[in-house]
């Protein structure tokens, strides 16, 4: 058996005040890092200023991190200090000091992380609250922006999307553009499995299931262009469910959509009907029947 | 340290008896924790049932002409009650040493469970639906084929125990002859000694499942036919 | 209490023919085409309602039910239950004290049952590594390469399904059956075959999701979202069939830990001084037992959808792909603390030791763990915040998730006072400790910006979200795994493993491990989504970082291995019965642990952590307890 270890003295010799020096050095540390990170990262964080959801997102991003550095600040040094100060002598294995408890500590840490938690999760919710952050809803959202908005529905399908503007006779095209400065309202659904709509730079991600309307929505800036990417697994083909989409002026849009129009007028009479002639603004008639299912 | 907690290059022959309770301890904690998993095996088809009736996606959660017929469901039902009651009254028995009284409740309650799992497979062919038939049809489907499994497999520890007590009827107390259990005389050490002290234990574990499971039949009688 | 004789052992022949893995697989190969050709027969003879159905699953279905039987048949697991249903009573115990024949057949000795656990789930774990390696290959290049598509998210569902289904059980199935008992004073856990079963079922699940290649694969992930789930070929059941045998052998793991902790503690061991390793290994195994039937139950609808062509599943139906959604994470939730929890425990039993000091605060550790563990239950739609389940719960979601990193610090400010002032040896297994606490601090806080809605908008779906998992189990459960086998596998095995090799394994481990995913948090944010053989061209270069990493990480992992065959099987320096000065009472014991553990049950007068604080304490005999060795 290895050396018996002898017990360390009652009270320990050194009587320098360790903790002291952990929570100045962190205090110090954290007071230079926080606001580095807030200014110098906080903006590098995605998905950048592609929209009004965006730079929510962004801003959200930036005081997470903002938050958290000083966690980790505080760790960084306790281990620093802690691995450099309390590490035994070559070969001995000495007894440290059986401290078993301190409530004090225990409060304290419990009262903070229950507060920057709580702090977290409210602010969180009040950010989501605000437009919606550019996530799917569902059918029924709770965060809905004020005033008129373009509505798009994006159809997914193993593999690709199909968008269909209700404001322009239902009008169907595998290409998305939007014009600038405007509320979009985006419902999501899908024909077959589960994909999941992302226009990265617009901060939009919504989740395609079949029969379902997944409500999202975002406001666009100037004029760009954004991927679109199908973000949930959806068999063999998902790696190239993606293609480019663009925001461009109203003058820009409309020129686009009479274009669109007239490629595919000759098979409009087999679209669904527009809202306009009577039928539903969305099409949801896409469920196969079941009389059509296989089996 | 004055005495070594063990020593190496012994046998196992060392090993001291267990306390005799602790079996009985073992399968009444385990029966709890099955109930425990059991439940939360069947809160997913209660809740498939009330997640797809709310959803009633495509009008198809439960088209005309497609309802469970009570009759054959409360037949079954009343089978798999029946046998639980039985057993423990079965307990209760063998709690007042009326060990012949226990083993007659036994076989009973085993044979009313199989009838009640007779009845179920009899119930899904008359069905005048098939599983493909929309949301309530799949969740009557499945639940019912898997409550007819844990029934199953329910019923087969019911037979154990019953079988056990039946083969040592003879034997109020006595213990069988050496390595008649594992059929090894080197091993007699490790048979149990009493198997009528298993049969109690295992009793207290089963009866308190057994009763668990028929409350789940019971619930899924209420959810799945009237309401 | 008679003492006999230990049998003659028999010759080796005679012992191949019993019961043992050998007849195990053989019949269960005979047992797959028994099942595949009844299937047949029946669909033949016009059963009903499956014969009509153009498209079912049936027959792979009784195949591997047909397989699975046959290889426990041919284990030996059915003699018991045969046994029973014709009167007999159990025998207490199949031991085999000797040979090394007893690690490929049933064995109901826990610590036998240790051992193969370790190396069961260390194969496992080492054939997800390779499926990694392949993935990192394949994305080298951001276009396709090297695999066609359906063949990349196979390997990418393999390697998550077989990660995720195995090394839940990485840290009980192999230090929990061979410790707890121990730790308790028990000489055997409360169901010693049910213990050999669930070794034995998680095998056989480990083989048939390795063969879904040659079943074509399945393209869902390790997630299985219906309704793709539901059109995807044969390979599909391979997943499913293996989930659901993980499942049921977790819910028996589980359970039986439970029983034995609760029924099975020696005198004195109150709650209070039970060994924080043995805290965890509960709270896990309360998740293990109510989570895995959740899962059980999505499966066997999935399965029900794929053979008798109901459709929970399928909106079109009436089901919907919702219904999979929650239920899937309902259990897989609690699954990820499942990974998470072990460790926790591992670094609070083994900072103590080595840095000779108490555990602080004992009782917050405890709620720590318990807090997790039924927190877990409230959060699981935090993986769907888009998905439009339940839009307006999301703030609830983000709020009960966010709530998990208060037990979560208990953890970490517990593990972080033991140093404290301690006099810390940096030995092996206890930088694996210390750099838990670095790797588990990034992927907590990448979890909490997860957990943000607004900042999940972006990162869900991507690598963001992949670099935060592979922190937390890769460098949170796999880290502590490491510091447990360098910890405890002298004392299973009686030899020493090499100390230096272990330092050049942990070194560059937990260098390339970070060199690996740190940077997948960028590529994430970047928006480089997960499951897709194709990324934006500016990502290549950090792919390229990455994937090199990945590569000398493997390499790391192999200097482990080398370790661990050379030490054990060719070195064989015998370890010393307590290599660390731990106080812990299975360090009091010979090493290997006897197969009856104690000669006498011990009895507690303290816990294991009263360092500084007097010498070890003796463990007595009960008065009046029958005397063990005559
Ligand atoms: C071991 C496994 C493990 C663990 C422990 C965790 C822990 C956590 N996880 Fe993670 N998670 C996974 C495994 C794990 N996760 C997996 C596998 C997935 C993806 C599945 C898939 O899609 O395939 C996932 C996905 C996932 C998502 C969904 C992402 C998405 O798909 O959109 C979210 C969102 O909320 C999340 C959050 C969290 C949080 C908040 C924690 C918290 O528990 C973390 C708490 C810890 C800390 C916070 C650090 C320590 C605490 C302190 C030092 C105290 C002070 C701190 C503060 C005050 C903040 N995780
Ligand atoms: C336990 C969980 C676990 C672990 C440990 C790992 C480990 C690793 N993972 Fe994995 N991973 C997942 C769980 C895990 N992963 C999951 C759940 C997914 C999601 C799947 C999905 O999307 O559905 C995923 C997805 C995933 C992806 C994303 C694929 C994609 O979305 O396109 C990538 C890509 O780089 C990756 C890489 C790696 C790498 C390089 C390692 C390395 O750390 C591996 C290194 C290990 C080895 C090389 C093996 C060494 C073993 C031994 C030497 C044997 C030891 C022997 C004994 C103990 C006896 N993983
Ligand atoms: Cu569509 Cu992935
Ligand atoms: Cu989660």
């Amino acid at each position: 058996m290895a050396a018996e270890p002898t017990a360390a003295p009652a009270t320990p010799s050194d009587s320098t005040n360790h903790g002291l020096r952990v929570v100045v050095a962190w205090i110090v540390l954290s007071a230079i890092a926080t606001p580095l990170v807030a200014v110098f990262v906080g903006h590098l964080v995605p998905p950048g200023n592609g929209s009004t959801q965006g730079t929510e997102q962004v801003f959200d991003n930036t005081w997470m991190l903002s938050v958290v550095t000083p966690v980790i600040c505080l760790l960084a040094v306790f281990f620093v200090y802690g691995l450099r100060s309390f590490h035994a002598a070559d070969g001995a294995i000495l007894d440290g000091p059986p401290l078993r408890n301190d409530s004090r500590i225990q409060i304290l840490w419990i009262v903070g992380t229950s507060v920057t938690v709580l702090f977290l999760a409210g602010f969180g919710t009040y950010e989501l609250l605000q437009n919606g952050a550019g996530g799917g809803q569902g059918p029924d959202p709770i965060a809905v922006p004020a005033g008129s908005k373009l509505q798009v529905q994006v159809i997914g399908q193993q593999w690709q999307f199909t968008y269909r503007y209700p404001a322009l006779h239902g009008l169907e095209s595998n290409q998305l553009v939007l014009p600038e400065n405007t509320d979009v309202e985006l419902h999501v659904t899908s024909l077959d499995v589960i994909h999941s709509f992302w226009a990265y730079e617009l901060g939009v991600k919504a989740d395609a299931n079949p029969g379902v309307d997944n409500i999202a929505f975002v406001k666009t800036k100037g004029p760009e262009t954004f991927h679109v990417r199908c973000a949930e697994l959806c068999g063999l083909w998902h790696g190239y469910m993606y293609n480019n989409g663009r925001v461009v002026s109203p003058s820009q849009f409309r020129s686009w959509a009479t274009q669109q129009e007239k490629l595919y007028a000759s098979i409009a009479p087999f679209m669904n009907k527009s809202a306009a002639d009577g039928g539903a603004p969305y099409a949801r008639t896409y469920l196969p029947l079941p009389s059509e299912r296989a089996g | 340290m004055a005495e070594p907690l063990a020593h190496a290059g012994t046998g196992y022959e060392v090993v001291e008896q267990e306390p005799p309770e602790l079996l009985g301890r073992n399968l009444i904690s385990a029966s709890h924790l099955l109930a425990g998993a059991t439940a939360f095996f069947f809160v997913a088809f209660v809740f498939a049932y009330f997640y797809l009736r709310s959803l009633d996606n495509g009008g198809l959660w439960k088209p005309s002409g497609v309802d469970a017929s009570i009759g054959w469901g409360t037949a079954v039902v009343a089978c798999y009650v029946v046998s639980a009651a039985l057993v423990r009254l079965g307990l209760a028995d063998h709690r007042a040493l009326r060990r012949s009284q226990w083993r007659q409740k036994g076989g009973i309650a085993l044979l009313a469970g199989v009838a009640g799992l007779v009845l179920q497979v009899i119930a899904w062919t008359h069905e005048s639906f098939g599983p493909a038939d929309g949301g309530f049809a799949s969740v009557y489907f499945g639940w019912t084929a898997f409550l007819f499994l844990f029934v199953f497999l329910t019923l087969v520890w019911l037979e154990m125990t019953v079988a056990t007590s039946v083969r040592y009827r003879a034997l109020e107390t006595d213990a069988p002859p050496p390595g008649h259990a594992s059929g090894d005389p080197y091993r007699a050490a490790h048979d149990i000694r009493d198997p009528l002290s298993l049969v109690r234990a295992e009793l207290v574990g089963l009866s308190f499942y057994w009763t668990f499971l028929a409350g789940i039949a019971v619930v899924s009688w209420i959810v799945l036919y009237l309401i | 209490m008679t003492a006999v004789a230990a049998p003659p052992p028999r010759p080796l022949w005679r012992r191949l023919l019993g019961f043992n893995l050998l007849t195990a697989v053989l019949l269960g190969v005979g047992g797959w085409y028994v099942g595949w050709f009844g299937a047949h027969a029946i669909s033949a003879a016009s059963i009903g309602y499956f014969a009509d159905t153009d498209y079912n699953e049936l027959s792979v279905y009784l195949a591997y039910i047909g397989g699975v039987v046959g290889f426990l048949v041919g284990l030996g697991f059915l003699n018991y239950p045969l046994a029973r249903m014709r009167g007999y009573p159990p025998s207490l115990r199949e031991k085999e004290t000797h040979g090394w024949t007893r690690y490929f057949s049933l064995c109901t000795d826990h610590k036998v049952v240790g051992i193969q656990y370790l190396w069961g789930i260390g194969l496992f774990f080492f054939i997800g590594g390779l499926n990694a390696m392949l993935i990192r290959t394949e994305l080298l290049r951001p276009n396709h390469q090297v695999f066609p598509a359906g063949t990349y998210l196979t390997i990418v569902g393999m390697h998550g399904t077989m990660m995720m289904g195995m090394m839940t059980s990485g840290i009980l199935g192999p230090f929990a059956n061979y410790l707890v008992p121990i730790m308790i004073g028990a000489r055997r856990m409360a169901f010693p075959r049910i213990e050999a079963l669930t070794f034995w079922l998680l095998m056989a699940a480990g083989a048939i999701l390795t063969t879904t290649i040659f079943f074509g694969g399945f393209p869902t992930g390790w997630t299985g979202y219906a309704p793709l789930s539901n059109e995807a070929n044969p390979g599909m059941d391979n997943y499913i069939i293996f989930f659901a045998l993980v499942g049921i052998s977790m819910t028996l793991l589980g359970l039986n830990m439970i029983a034995t902790i609760l029924t099975m503690r020696a005198p004195g061991l109150s709650w209070t001084r039970l060994p924080i390793f043995v805290w965890g290994v509960l709270s896990t195994a309360v998740l293990m037992v109510l989570a895995a039937p959740v899962l059980i139950a999505a499966l066997g609808m999935e399965t029900l959808d794929r053979t008798a062509q109901t459709t929970f599943f399928v909106a079109a139906g009436g089901g919907s792909s919702y219904l999979y959604q929650n239920l899937f994470w309902v259990f897989g939730h609690p699954e990820v603390y499942i990974l998470a929890l072990p460790g926790f425990a591992i670094v609070l039993e083994l900072l103590p030791v080595f840095s000779r000091k108490p555990l602080w605060g004992y009782r917050l550790a405890v709620g720590g763990l318990l807090g997790v563990s039924l927190l877990s239950w409230f959060v699981w739609q935090h993986h769907l915040f888009v998905s439009g389940i339940n839009g307006d719960l999301r703030p609830f979601y983000m709020l009960s998730t966010e709530l998990i990193s208060i037990p979560t610090g208990f953890t970490f400010l517990c593990g972080m006072m033991t140093i404290w002032r301690g006099n810390i040896r940096f030995t092996v297994p206890m930088l694996f400790c210390l750099a838990w606490f670095f790797n588990f601090l990034i992927g907590g806080l990448s979890g909490v910006f997860l957990s943000d809605v607004p900042s999940d908008v972006t990162t869900h779906g991507s690598f963001f979200s992949m670099a935060h998992f592979h922190y937390t189990i890769m460098g949170g459960l796999v880290f502590t795994f490491f510091a447990a086998i360098y910890y405890w596998v002298p004392k299973m095995t009686g030899w020493e493993l090499n100390e230096r090799l272990g330092k050049v394994h942990f070194w560059t481990m937990f260098v390339f491990f970070n060199s690996t995913f740190f940077p997948l948090f960028i590529a994430g944010f970047e928006g480089q989504p997960r499951r897709v053989v194709t990324y934006s061209a500016h990502l290549q270069f950090l792919n390229d970082w990455v994937s090199v990493s990945a590569f000398l990480l493997g390499i790391s992992m192999l200097v482990f291995l080398f370790n661990l065959v050379w030490s054990l099987a060719f070195v064989k320096k015998p370890a010393e019965a307590n290599p660390w000065s731990s106080r812990s009472i299975e360090f009091q014991l010979p090493s290997p642990v006897p197969v009856h553990n104690f000669d006498r049950i011990p009895v507690f007068s303290s816990d294991p952590y009263g360092y500084g604080e007097g010498p070890v304490p003796t463990w007595v005999a009960p008065a009046g307890a029958p005397a063990g060795r005559e």
